[in-house]
């Protein structure tokens, strides 16, 4: 047995970052819980160090040229043994980078959003769970380690969407993320089983090693990556399992920057990235992996252009970026899609931040209340909304552009131009509904705001309480985020030779398209701008989209598509009235009554038993003398 | 030895046979342990028989025991009736049903 402490100073650090959280954790739910104060300031310290120990593990592994792989024996049966241990490689060390550094960001900036909440301290322990299972899940050598932390940051996320569990829509968002989520899971669960029973173990760098071809046939590999992207499309919140996540905003903004935007369901993708190679030894399934993640793109774009509530627009913004990930991932673009992932982690938690300032000063979610409110006055905020919005629309100096663009240079290569028509769709509707927001909240309409200038004492219009004042715990992370957001894009060199060693030469082409790519992406980008200047910038606009104009795609689109009313429908009908009428029947009727039959028979036979005792000594007797005869008889004659 | 020994085990036999009717048939409780003594001594008369038959000593001795366990069993069984006599009045066998 191989002791679990530390090997050398990379396994420390490593240990170091994943367990800190937890310690965290622990002390704070077993210890802390009165002391608020001291609660969150565990929690950021411990967040802290493993901020700390993760970067100087990117630094001192830049130049890593094999995956590290660090484990010790957790189970061992007969001939199965469970390891436990990490894995560092490239794209691990880049997520635990993400992971830590707005996990700290976040946490800071909740002490003054979270500040006087009664379950403060429940809060920051919830927060430092997440932290603990989300960088053990990232750092996780096999599948089977994955898939408990997995697991566990679902546990996370069902606690803190349902954090203020005096809210009865809280508590019903949580419950649906968490039984829409398990449902991808069991998929998840059912492909890991399928590859242990072909491979025989889990490990990550062994289903990526090019061997593995061998191992199973090749209708068994796509199987078994499609029950894994089961998996994937539950925690990403893809086609068919996506409307979790705009319930998810029920929980408190930071929860759902850090975990419904930035990390947690950002996990999906990692876990695709993680088993790229995997992936790529089926086409087929990675044929139906790119039409999901373009199917999502699309949907939640055109969900996000008639939204109201600010934090909704940015969760379908969220599905719609993930499901752009998978599609740069599944058409083969590795670098491309792990850009993304990057870029769109730092803008989207800024984006939420942000949204959180506004929301906590205002205290509405509705987009047009909050313009009527005069949130343009709170400057910070805006412009830090207006960068964010500009990555998320993909306009060049940011790194949103970058990685759009690294997308749809992969688009472009794959044969068939569909793909890369609708990556440009995906782009003029991001960027219309970004704009649509940033318009919204800073060209209130005339009238609304002379009103409500004159009217100023009525309750209806919503007053800042603590106007101007946002603390400083507030301000700092945005401008962090937002300085990374103007930064990153330029990284793409250096990120590139540090996740991809090799083969650079495909990335390099840009297919038919050539060198016109990023102008033709600007160009759908800025068309998709303007036409939200043209609806509700400009002077006298009616603040009305065109497809709000036409009721049938409102009414669709603020619908989700009818995707809830079919998994209503779907439940009541086919499950309820269905599977579990059947199975009453079967409870009551078979197995009820084969236990009533076997109880009444013992019954009936004793009655008749208890017949034949007569209490009677004497008839005994002549029937043991008679018997005695009887064999007498037989022995002697 | 002047009745033969067919005729001494025939008298054991018709005695058990009586001690059998009685032990079944009567509805009083001492006239059960009565037919029980018949059938003991019927089982006496044939070892006594037996012994004299065969010249052997252990029949004239077992017919001792025999006796001895007799006149034990009469008296824990009439011990037994007595006691079963006060609690229900009775000495007939089938009003014995408690545990019914």
């Amino acid at each position: 047995m191989i002791p679990f402490w530390a090997q050398d100073a990379t396994h420390a650090m490593a240990l170091l970052s994943t367990l800190m959280p937890l310690v965290a954790f622990l002390a704070i739910m077993l210890g802390t819980r009165s002391k608020e104060k001291l609660s969150a300031g565990l929690s950021i310290g411990a967040v802290a160090v493993s901020f700390g120990c993760s970067f100087l593990l990117l630094f001192r592994l830049w130049n890593l040229r094999e995956p590290l792989e660090y484990s010790t024996r957790w189970v061992a049966l007969n001939t199965v043994e469970i390891p436990f241990g990490f894995l560092l490689d490239p794209v691990s060390l880049l997520m635990l980078c993400i992971v830590t550094l707005i996990c700290l960001l976040v946490q800071v900036y909740s002490l003054g959003y979270m500040a006087g909440d009664p379950g403060f301290s429940r809060y920051y322990a919830f927060m430092s769970l997440f932290a603990w299972a989300m960088t053990s899940l990232v750092l996780s050598p096999t599948l089977l380690q994955l898939f408990i932390f997995w697991e566990l940051v679902g546990l996370s996320s069902y606690l803190l969407i349902g954090f203020w569990y005096e809210k009865f829509s809280a508590t019903q968002a949580g419950k649906k993320a968490f039984v829409m989520t398990r449902a991808g899971d069991v998929s998840f669960l059912l492909g890991l089983i399928l590859v242990l029973v072909y491979a025989g173990n889990l490990s990550i760098v062994e289903m990526n090693s090019p061997g593995f071809a061998g191992l199973m046939p090749s209708t068994m590999v796509t199987f078994a990556a499609l029950l894994i992207f089961g998996g994937i499309v539950g925690k990403s919140a893809q086609f068919p399992l996506l409307t979790w996540l705009p319930d998810a905003m029920e929980g408190p903004t930071p929860v759902s920057a850090l975990l419904h935007s930035a990390t947690m369901v950002a996990a999906g993708v990692y876990l695709f990235a993680r088993l790229f190679p995997f992936f790529t030894l089926s086409p087929a399934a990675m044929g139906i992996i790119l039409f999901i993640g373009t199917l999502s793109m699309l949907l939640a774009a055109t969900m996000a252009m008639v939204a109201r509530d600010i934090k909704q627009v940015w969760a379908y913004s969220t599905i719609s970026q993930l499901g752009f990930m998978i599609m740069g991932l599944a058409a083969g673009g590795y670098f491309a899609g792990v850009f993304h992932l990057t870029t769109h982690a730092g803008f989207k938690a800024l984006l939420f931040l942000c949204s959180g300032v506004l929301i906590h000063t205002f205290h509405t979610n509705d987009l047009f209340e909050l313009a009527k409110g005069g949130v343009r006055r709170l400057k910070i905020p805006m412009v830090a909304l207006a960068v964010a919005a500009g990555a998320l629309a993909g306009l060049p100096p940011f790194s949103g552009f970058f990685s759009k663009e690294a997308i749809l240079a992969v688009l472009a290569l794959s044969s068939n131009p569909i793909w890369l028509g609708a990556g440009f769709l995906g782009a003029f509707l991001t960027a219309y509904y970004a704009f649509r927001v940033i318009f919204i909240l800073l060209f209130p309409p005339q009238t609304a705001t002379e009103s409500s200038d004159q009217l100023s004492g009525l309750p209806s219009a919503p007053k800042p309480s603590h106007h101007e004042g946002s603390s400083m715990t507030l301000i700092w992370p945005l401008i962090i985020l937002a300085s990374f957001t103007l930064l990153l894009g330029f990284l793409q060199g250096p990120l590139e030779n540090f996740l991809v060693k090799e083969d650079k030469h495909v990335l390099l082409s840009h297919g038919v398209l050539g060198a016109w790519l990023p102008f033709i992406a600007l160009f759908f980008a800025l068309a998709g701008a303007g036409l939200a200047w043209v609806e509700f910038g400009r002077q006298g606009a009616r603040q009305v989209g065109f497809a709000e104009r036409v009721p049938f795609f409102r009414d669709l689109f603020s619908q989700r598509w009818y995707l809830d009313h079919f998994y209503r429908f779907f439940v009541d009908r086919v499950v309820d009235r269905g599977f579990s009428r059947l199975f009453a029947q079967n409870d009551n009727r078979v197995i009820d009554g084969s236990i009533d039959a076997m109880s009444r028979g013992t019954l009936e036979t004793s009655r008749f038993l208890a017949f034949l005792q007569s209490g009677m000594i004497q008839y005994r007797l002549l029937a043991s003398f008679a018997v005695m005869v009887l064999l007498s008889l037989y022995f002697f004659f | 030895m002047i009745v033969p020994f067919g005729h001494v085990l025939m008298l054991a036999g018709m005695l058990f046979l009586l001690g059998v009717f009685c032990t079944v048939t009567r509805r009083n409780l001492i006239m059960i342990i009565l037919g029980v003594e018949v059938m003991l001594n019927a089982a006496a008369i044939a070892f006594v028989g037996a012994a004299l038959h065969w010249q052997s000593l252990e029949g004239q001795a077992f017919v001792l025991f025999i006796m001895a366990i007799a006149a034990t069993e009469v008296s824990v069984g009439l011990a037994l009736i007595v006691y079963a006599y006060r609690r229900s009045g009775s000495f007939d066998p089938s009003s014995y049903n408690l545990f019914r």
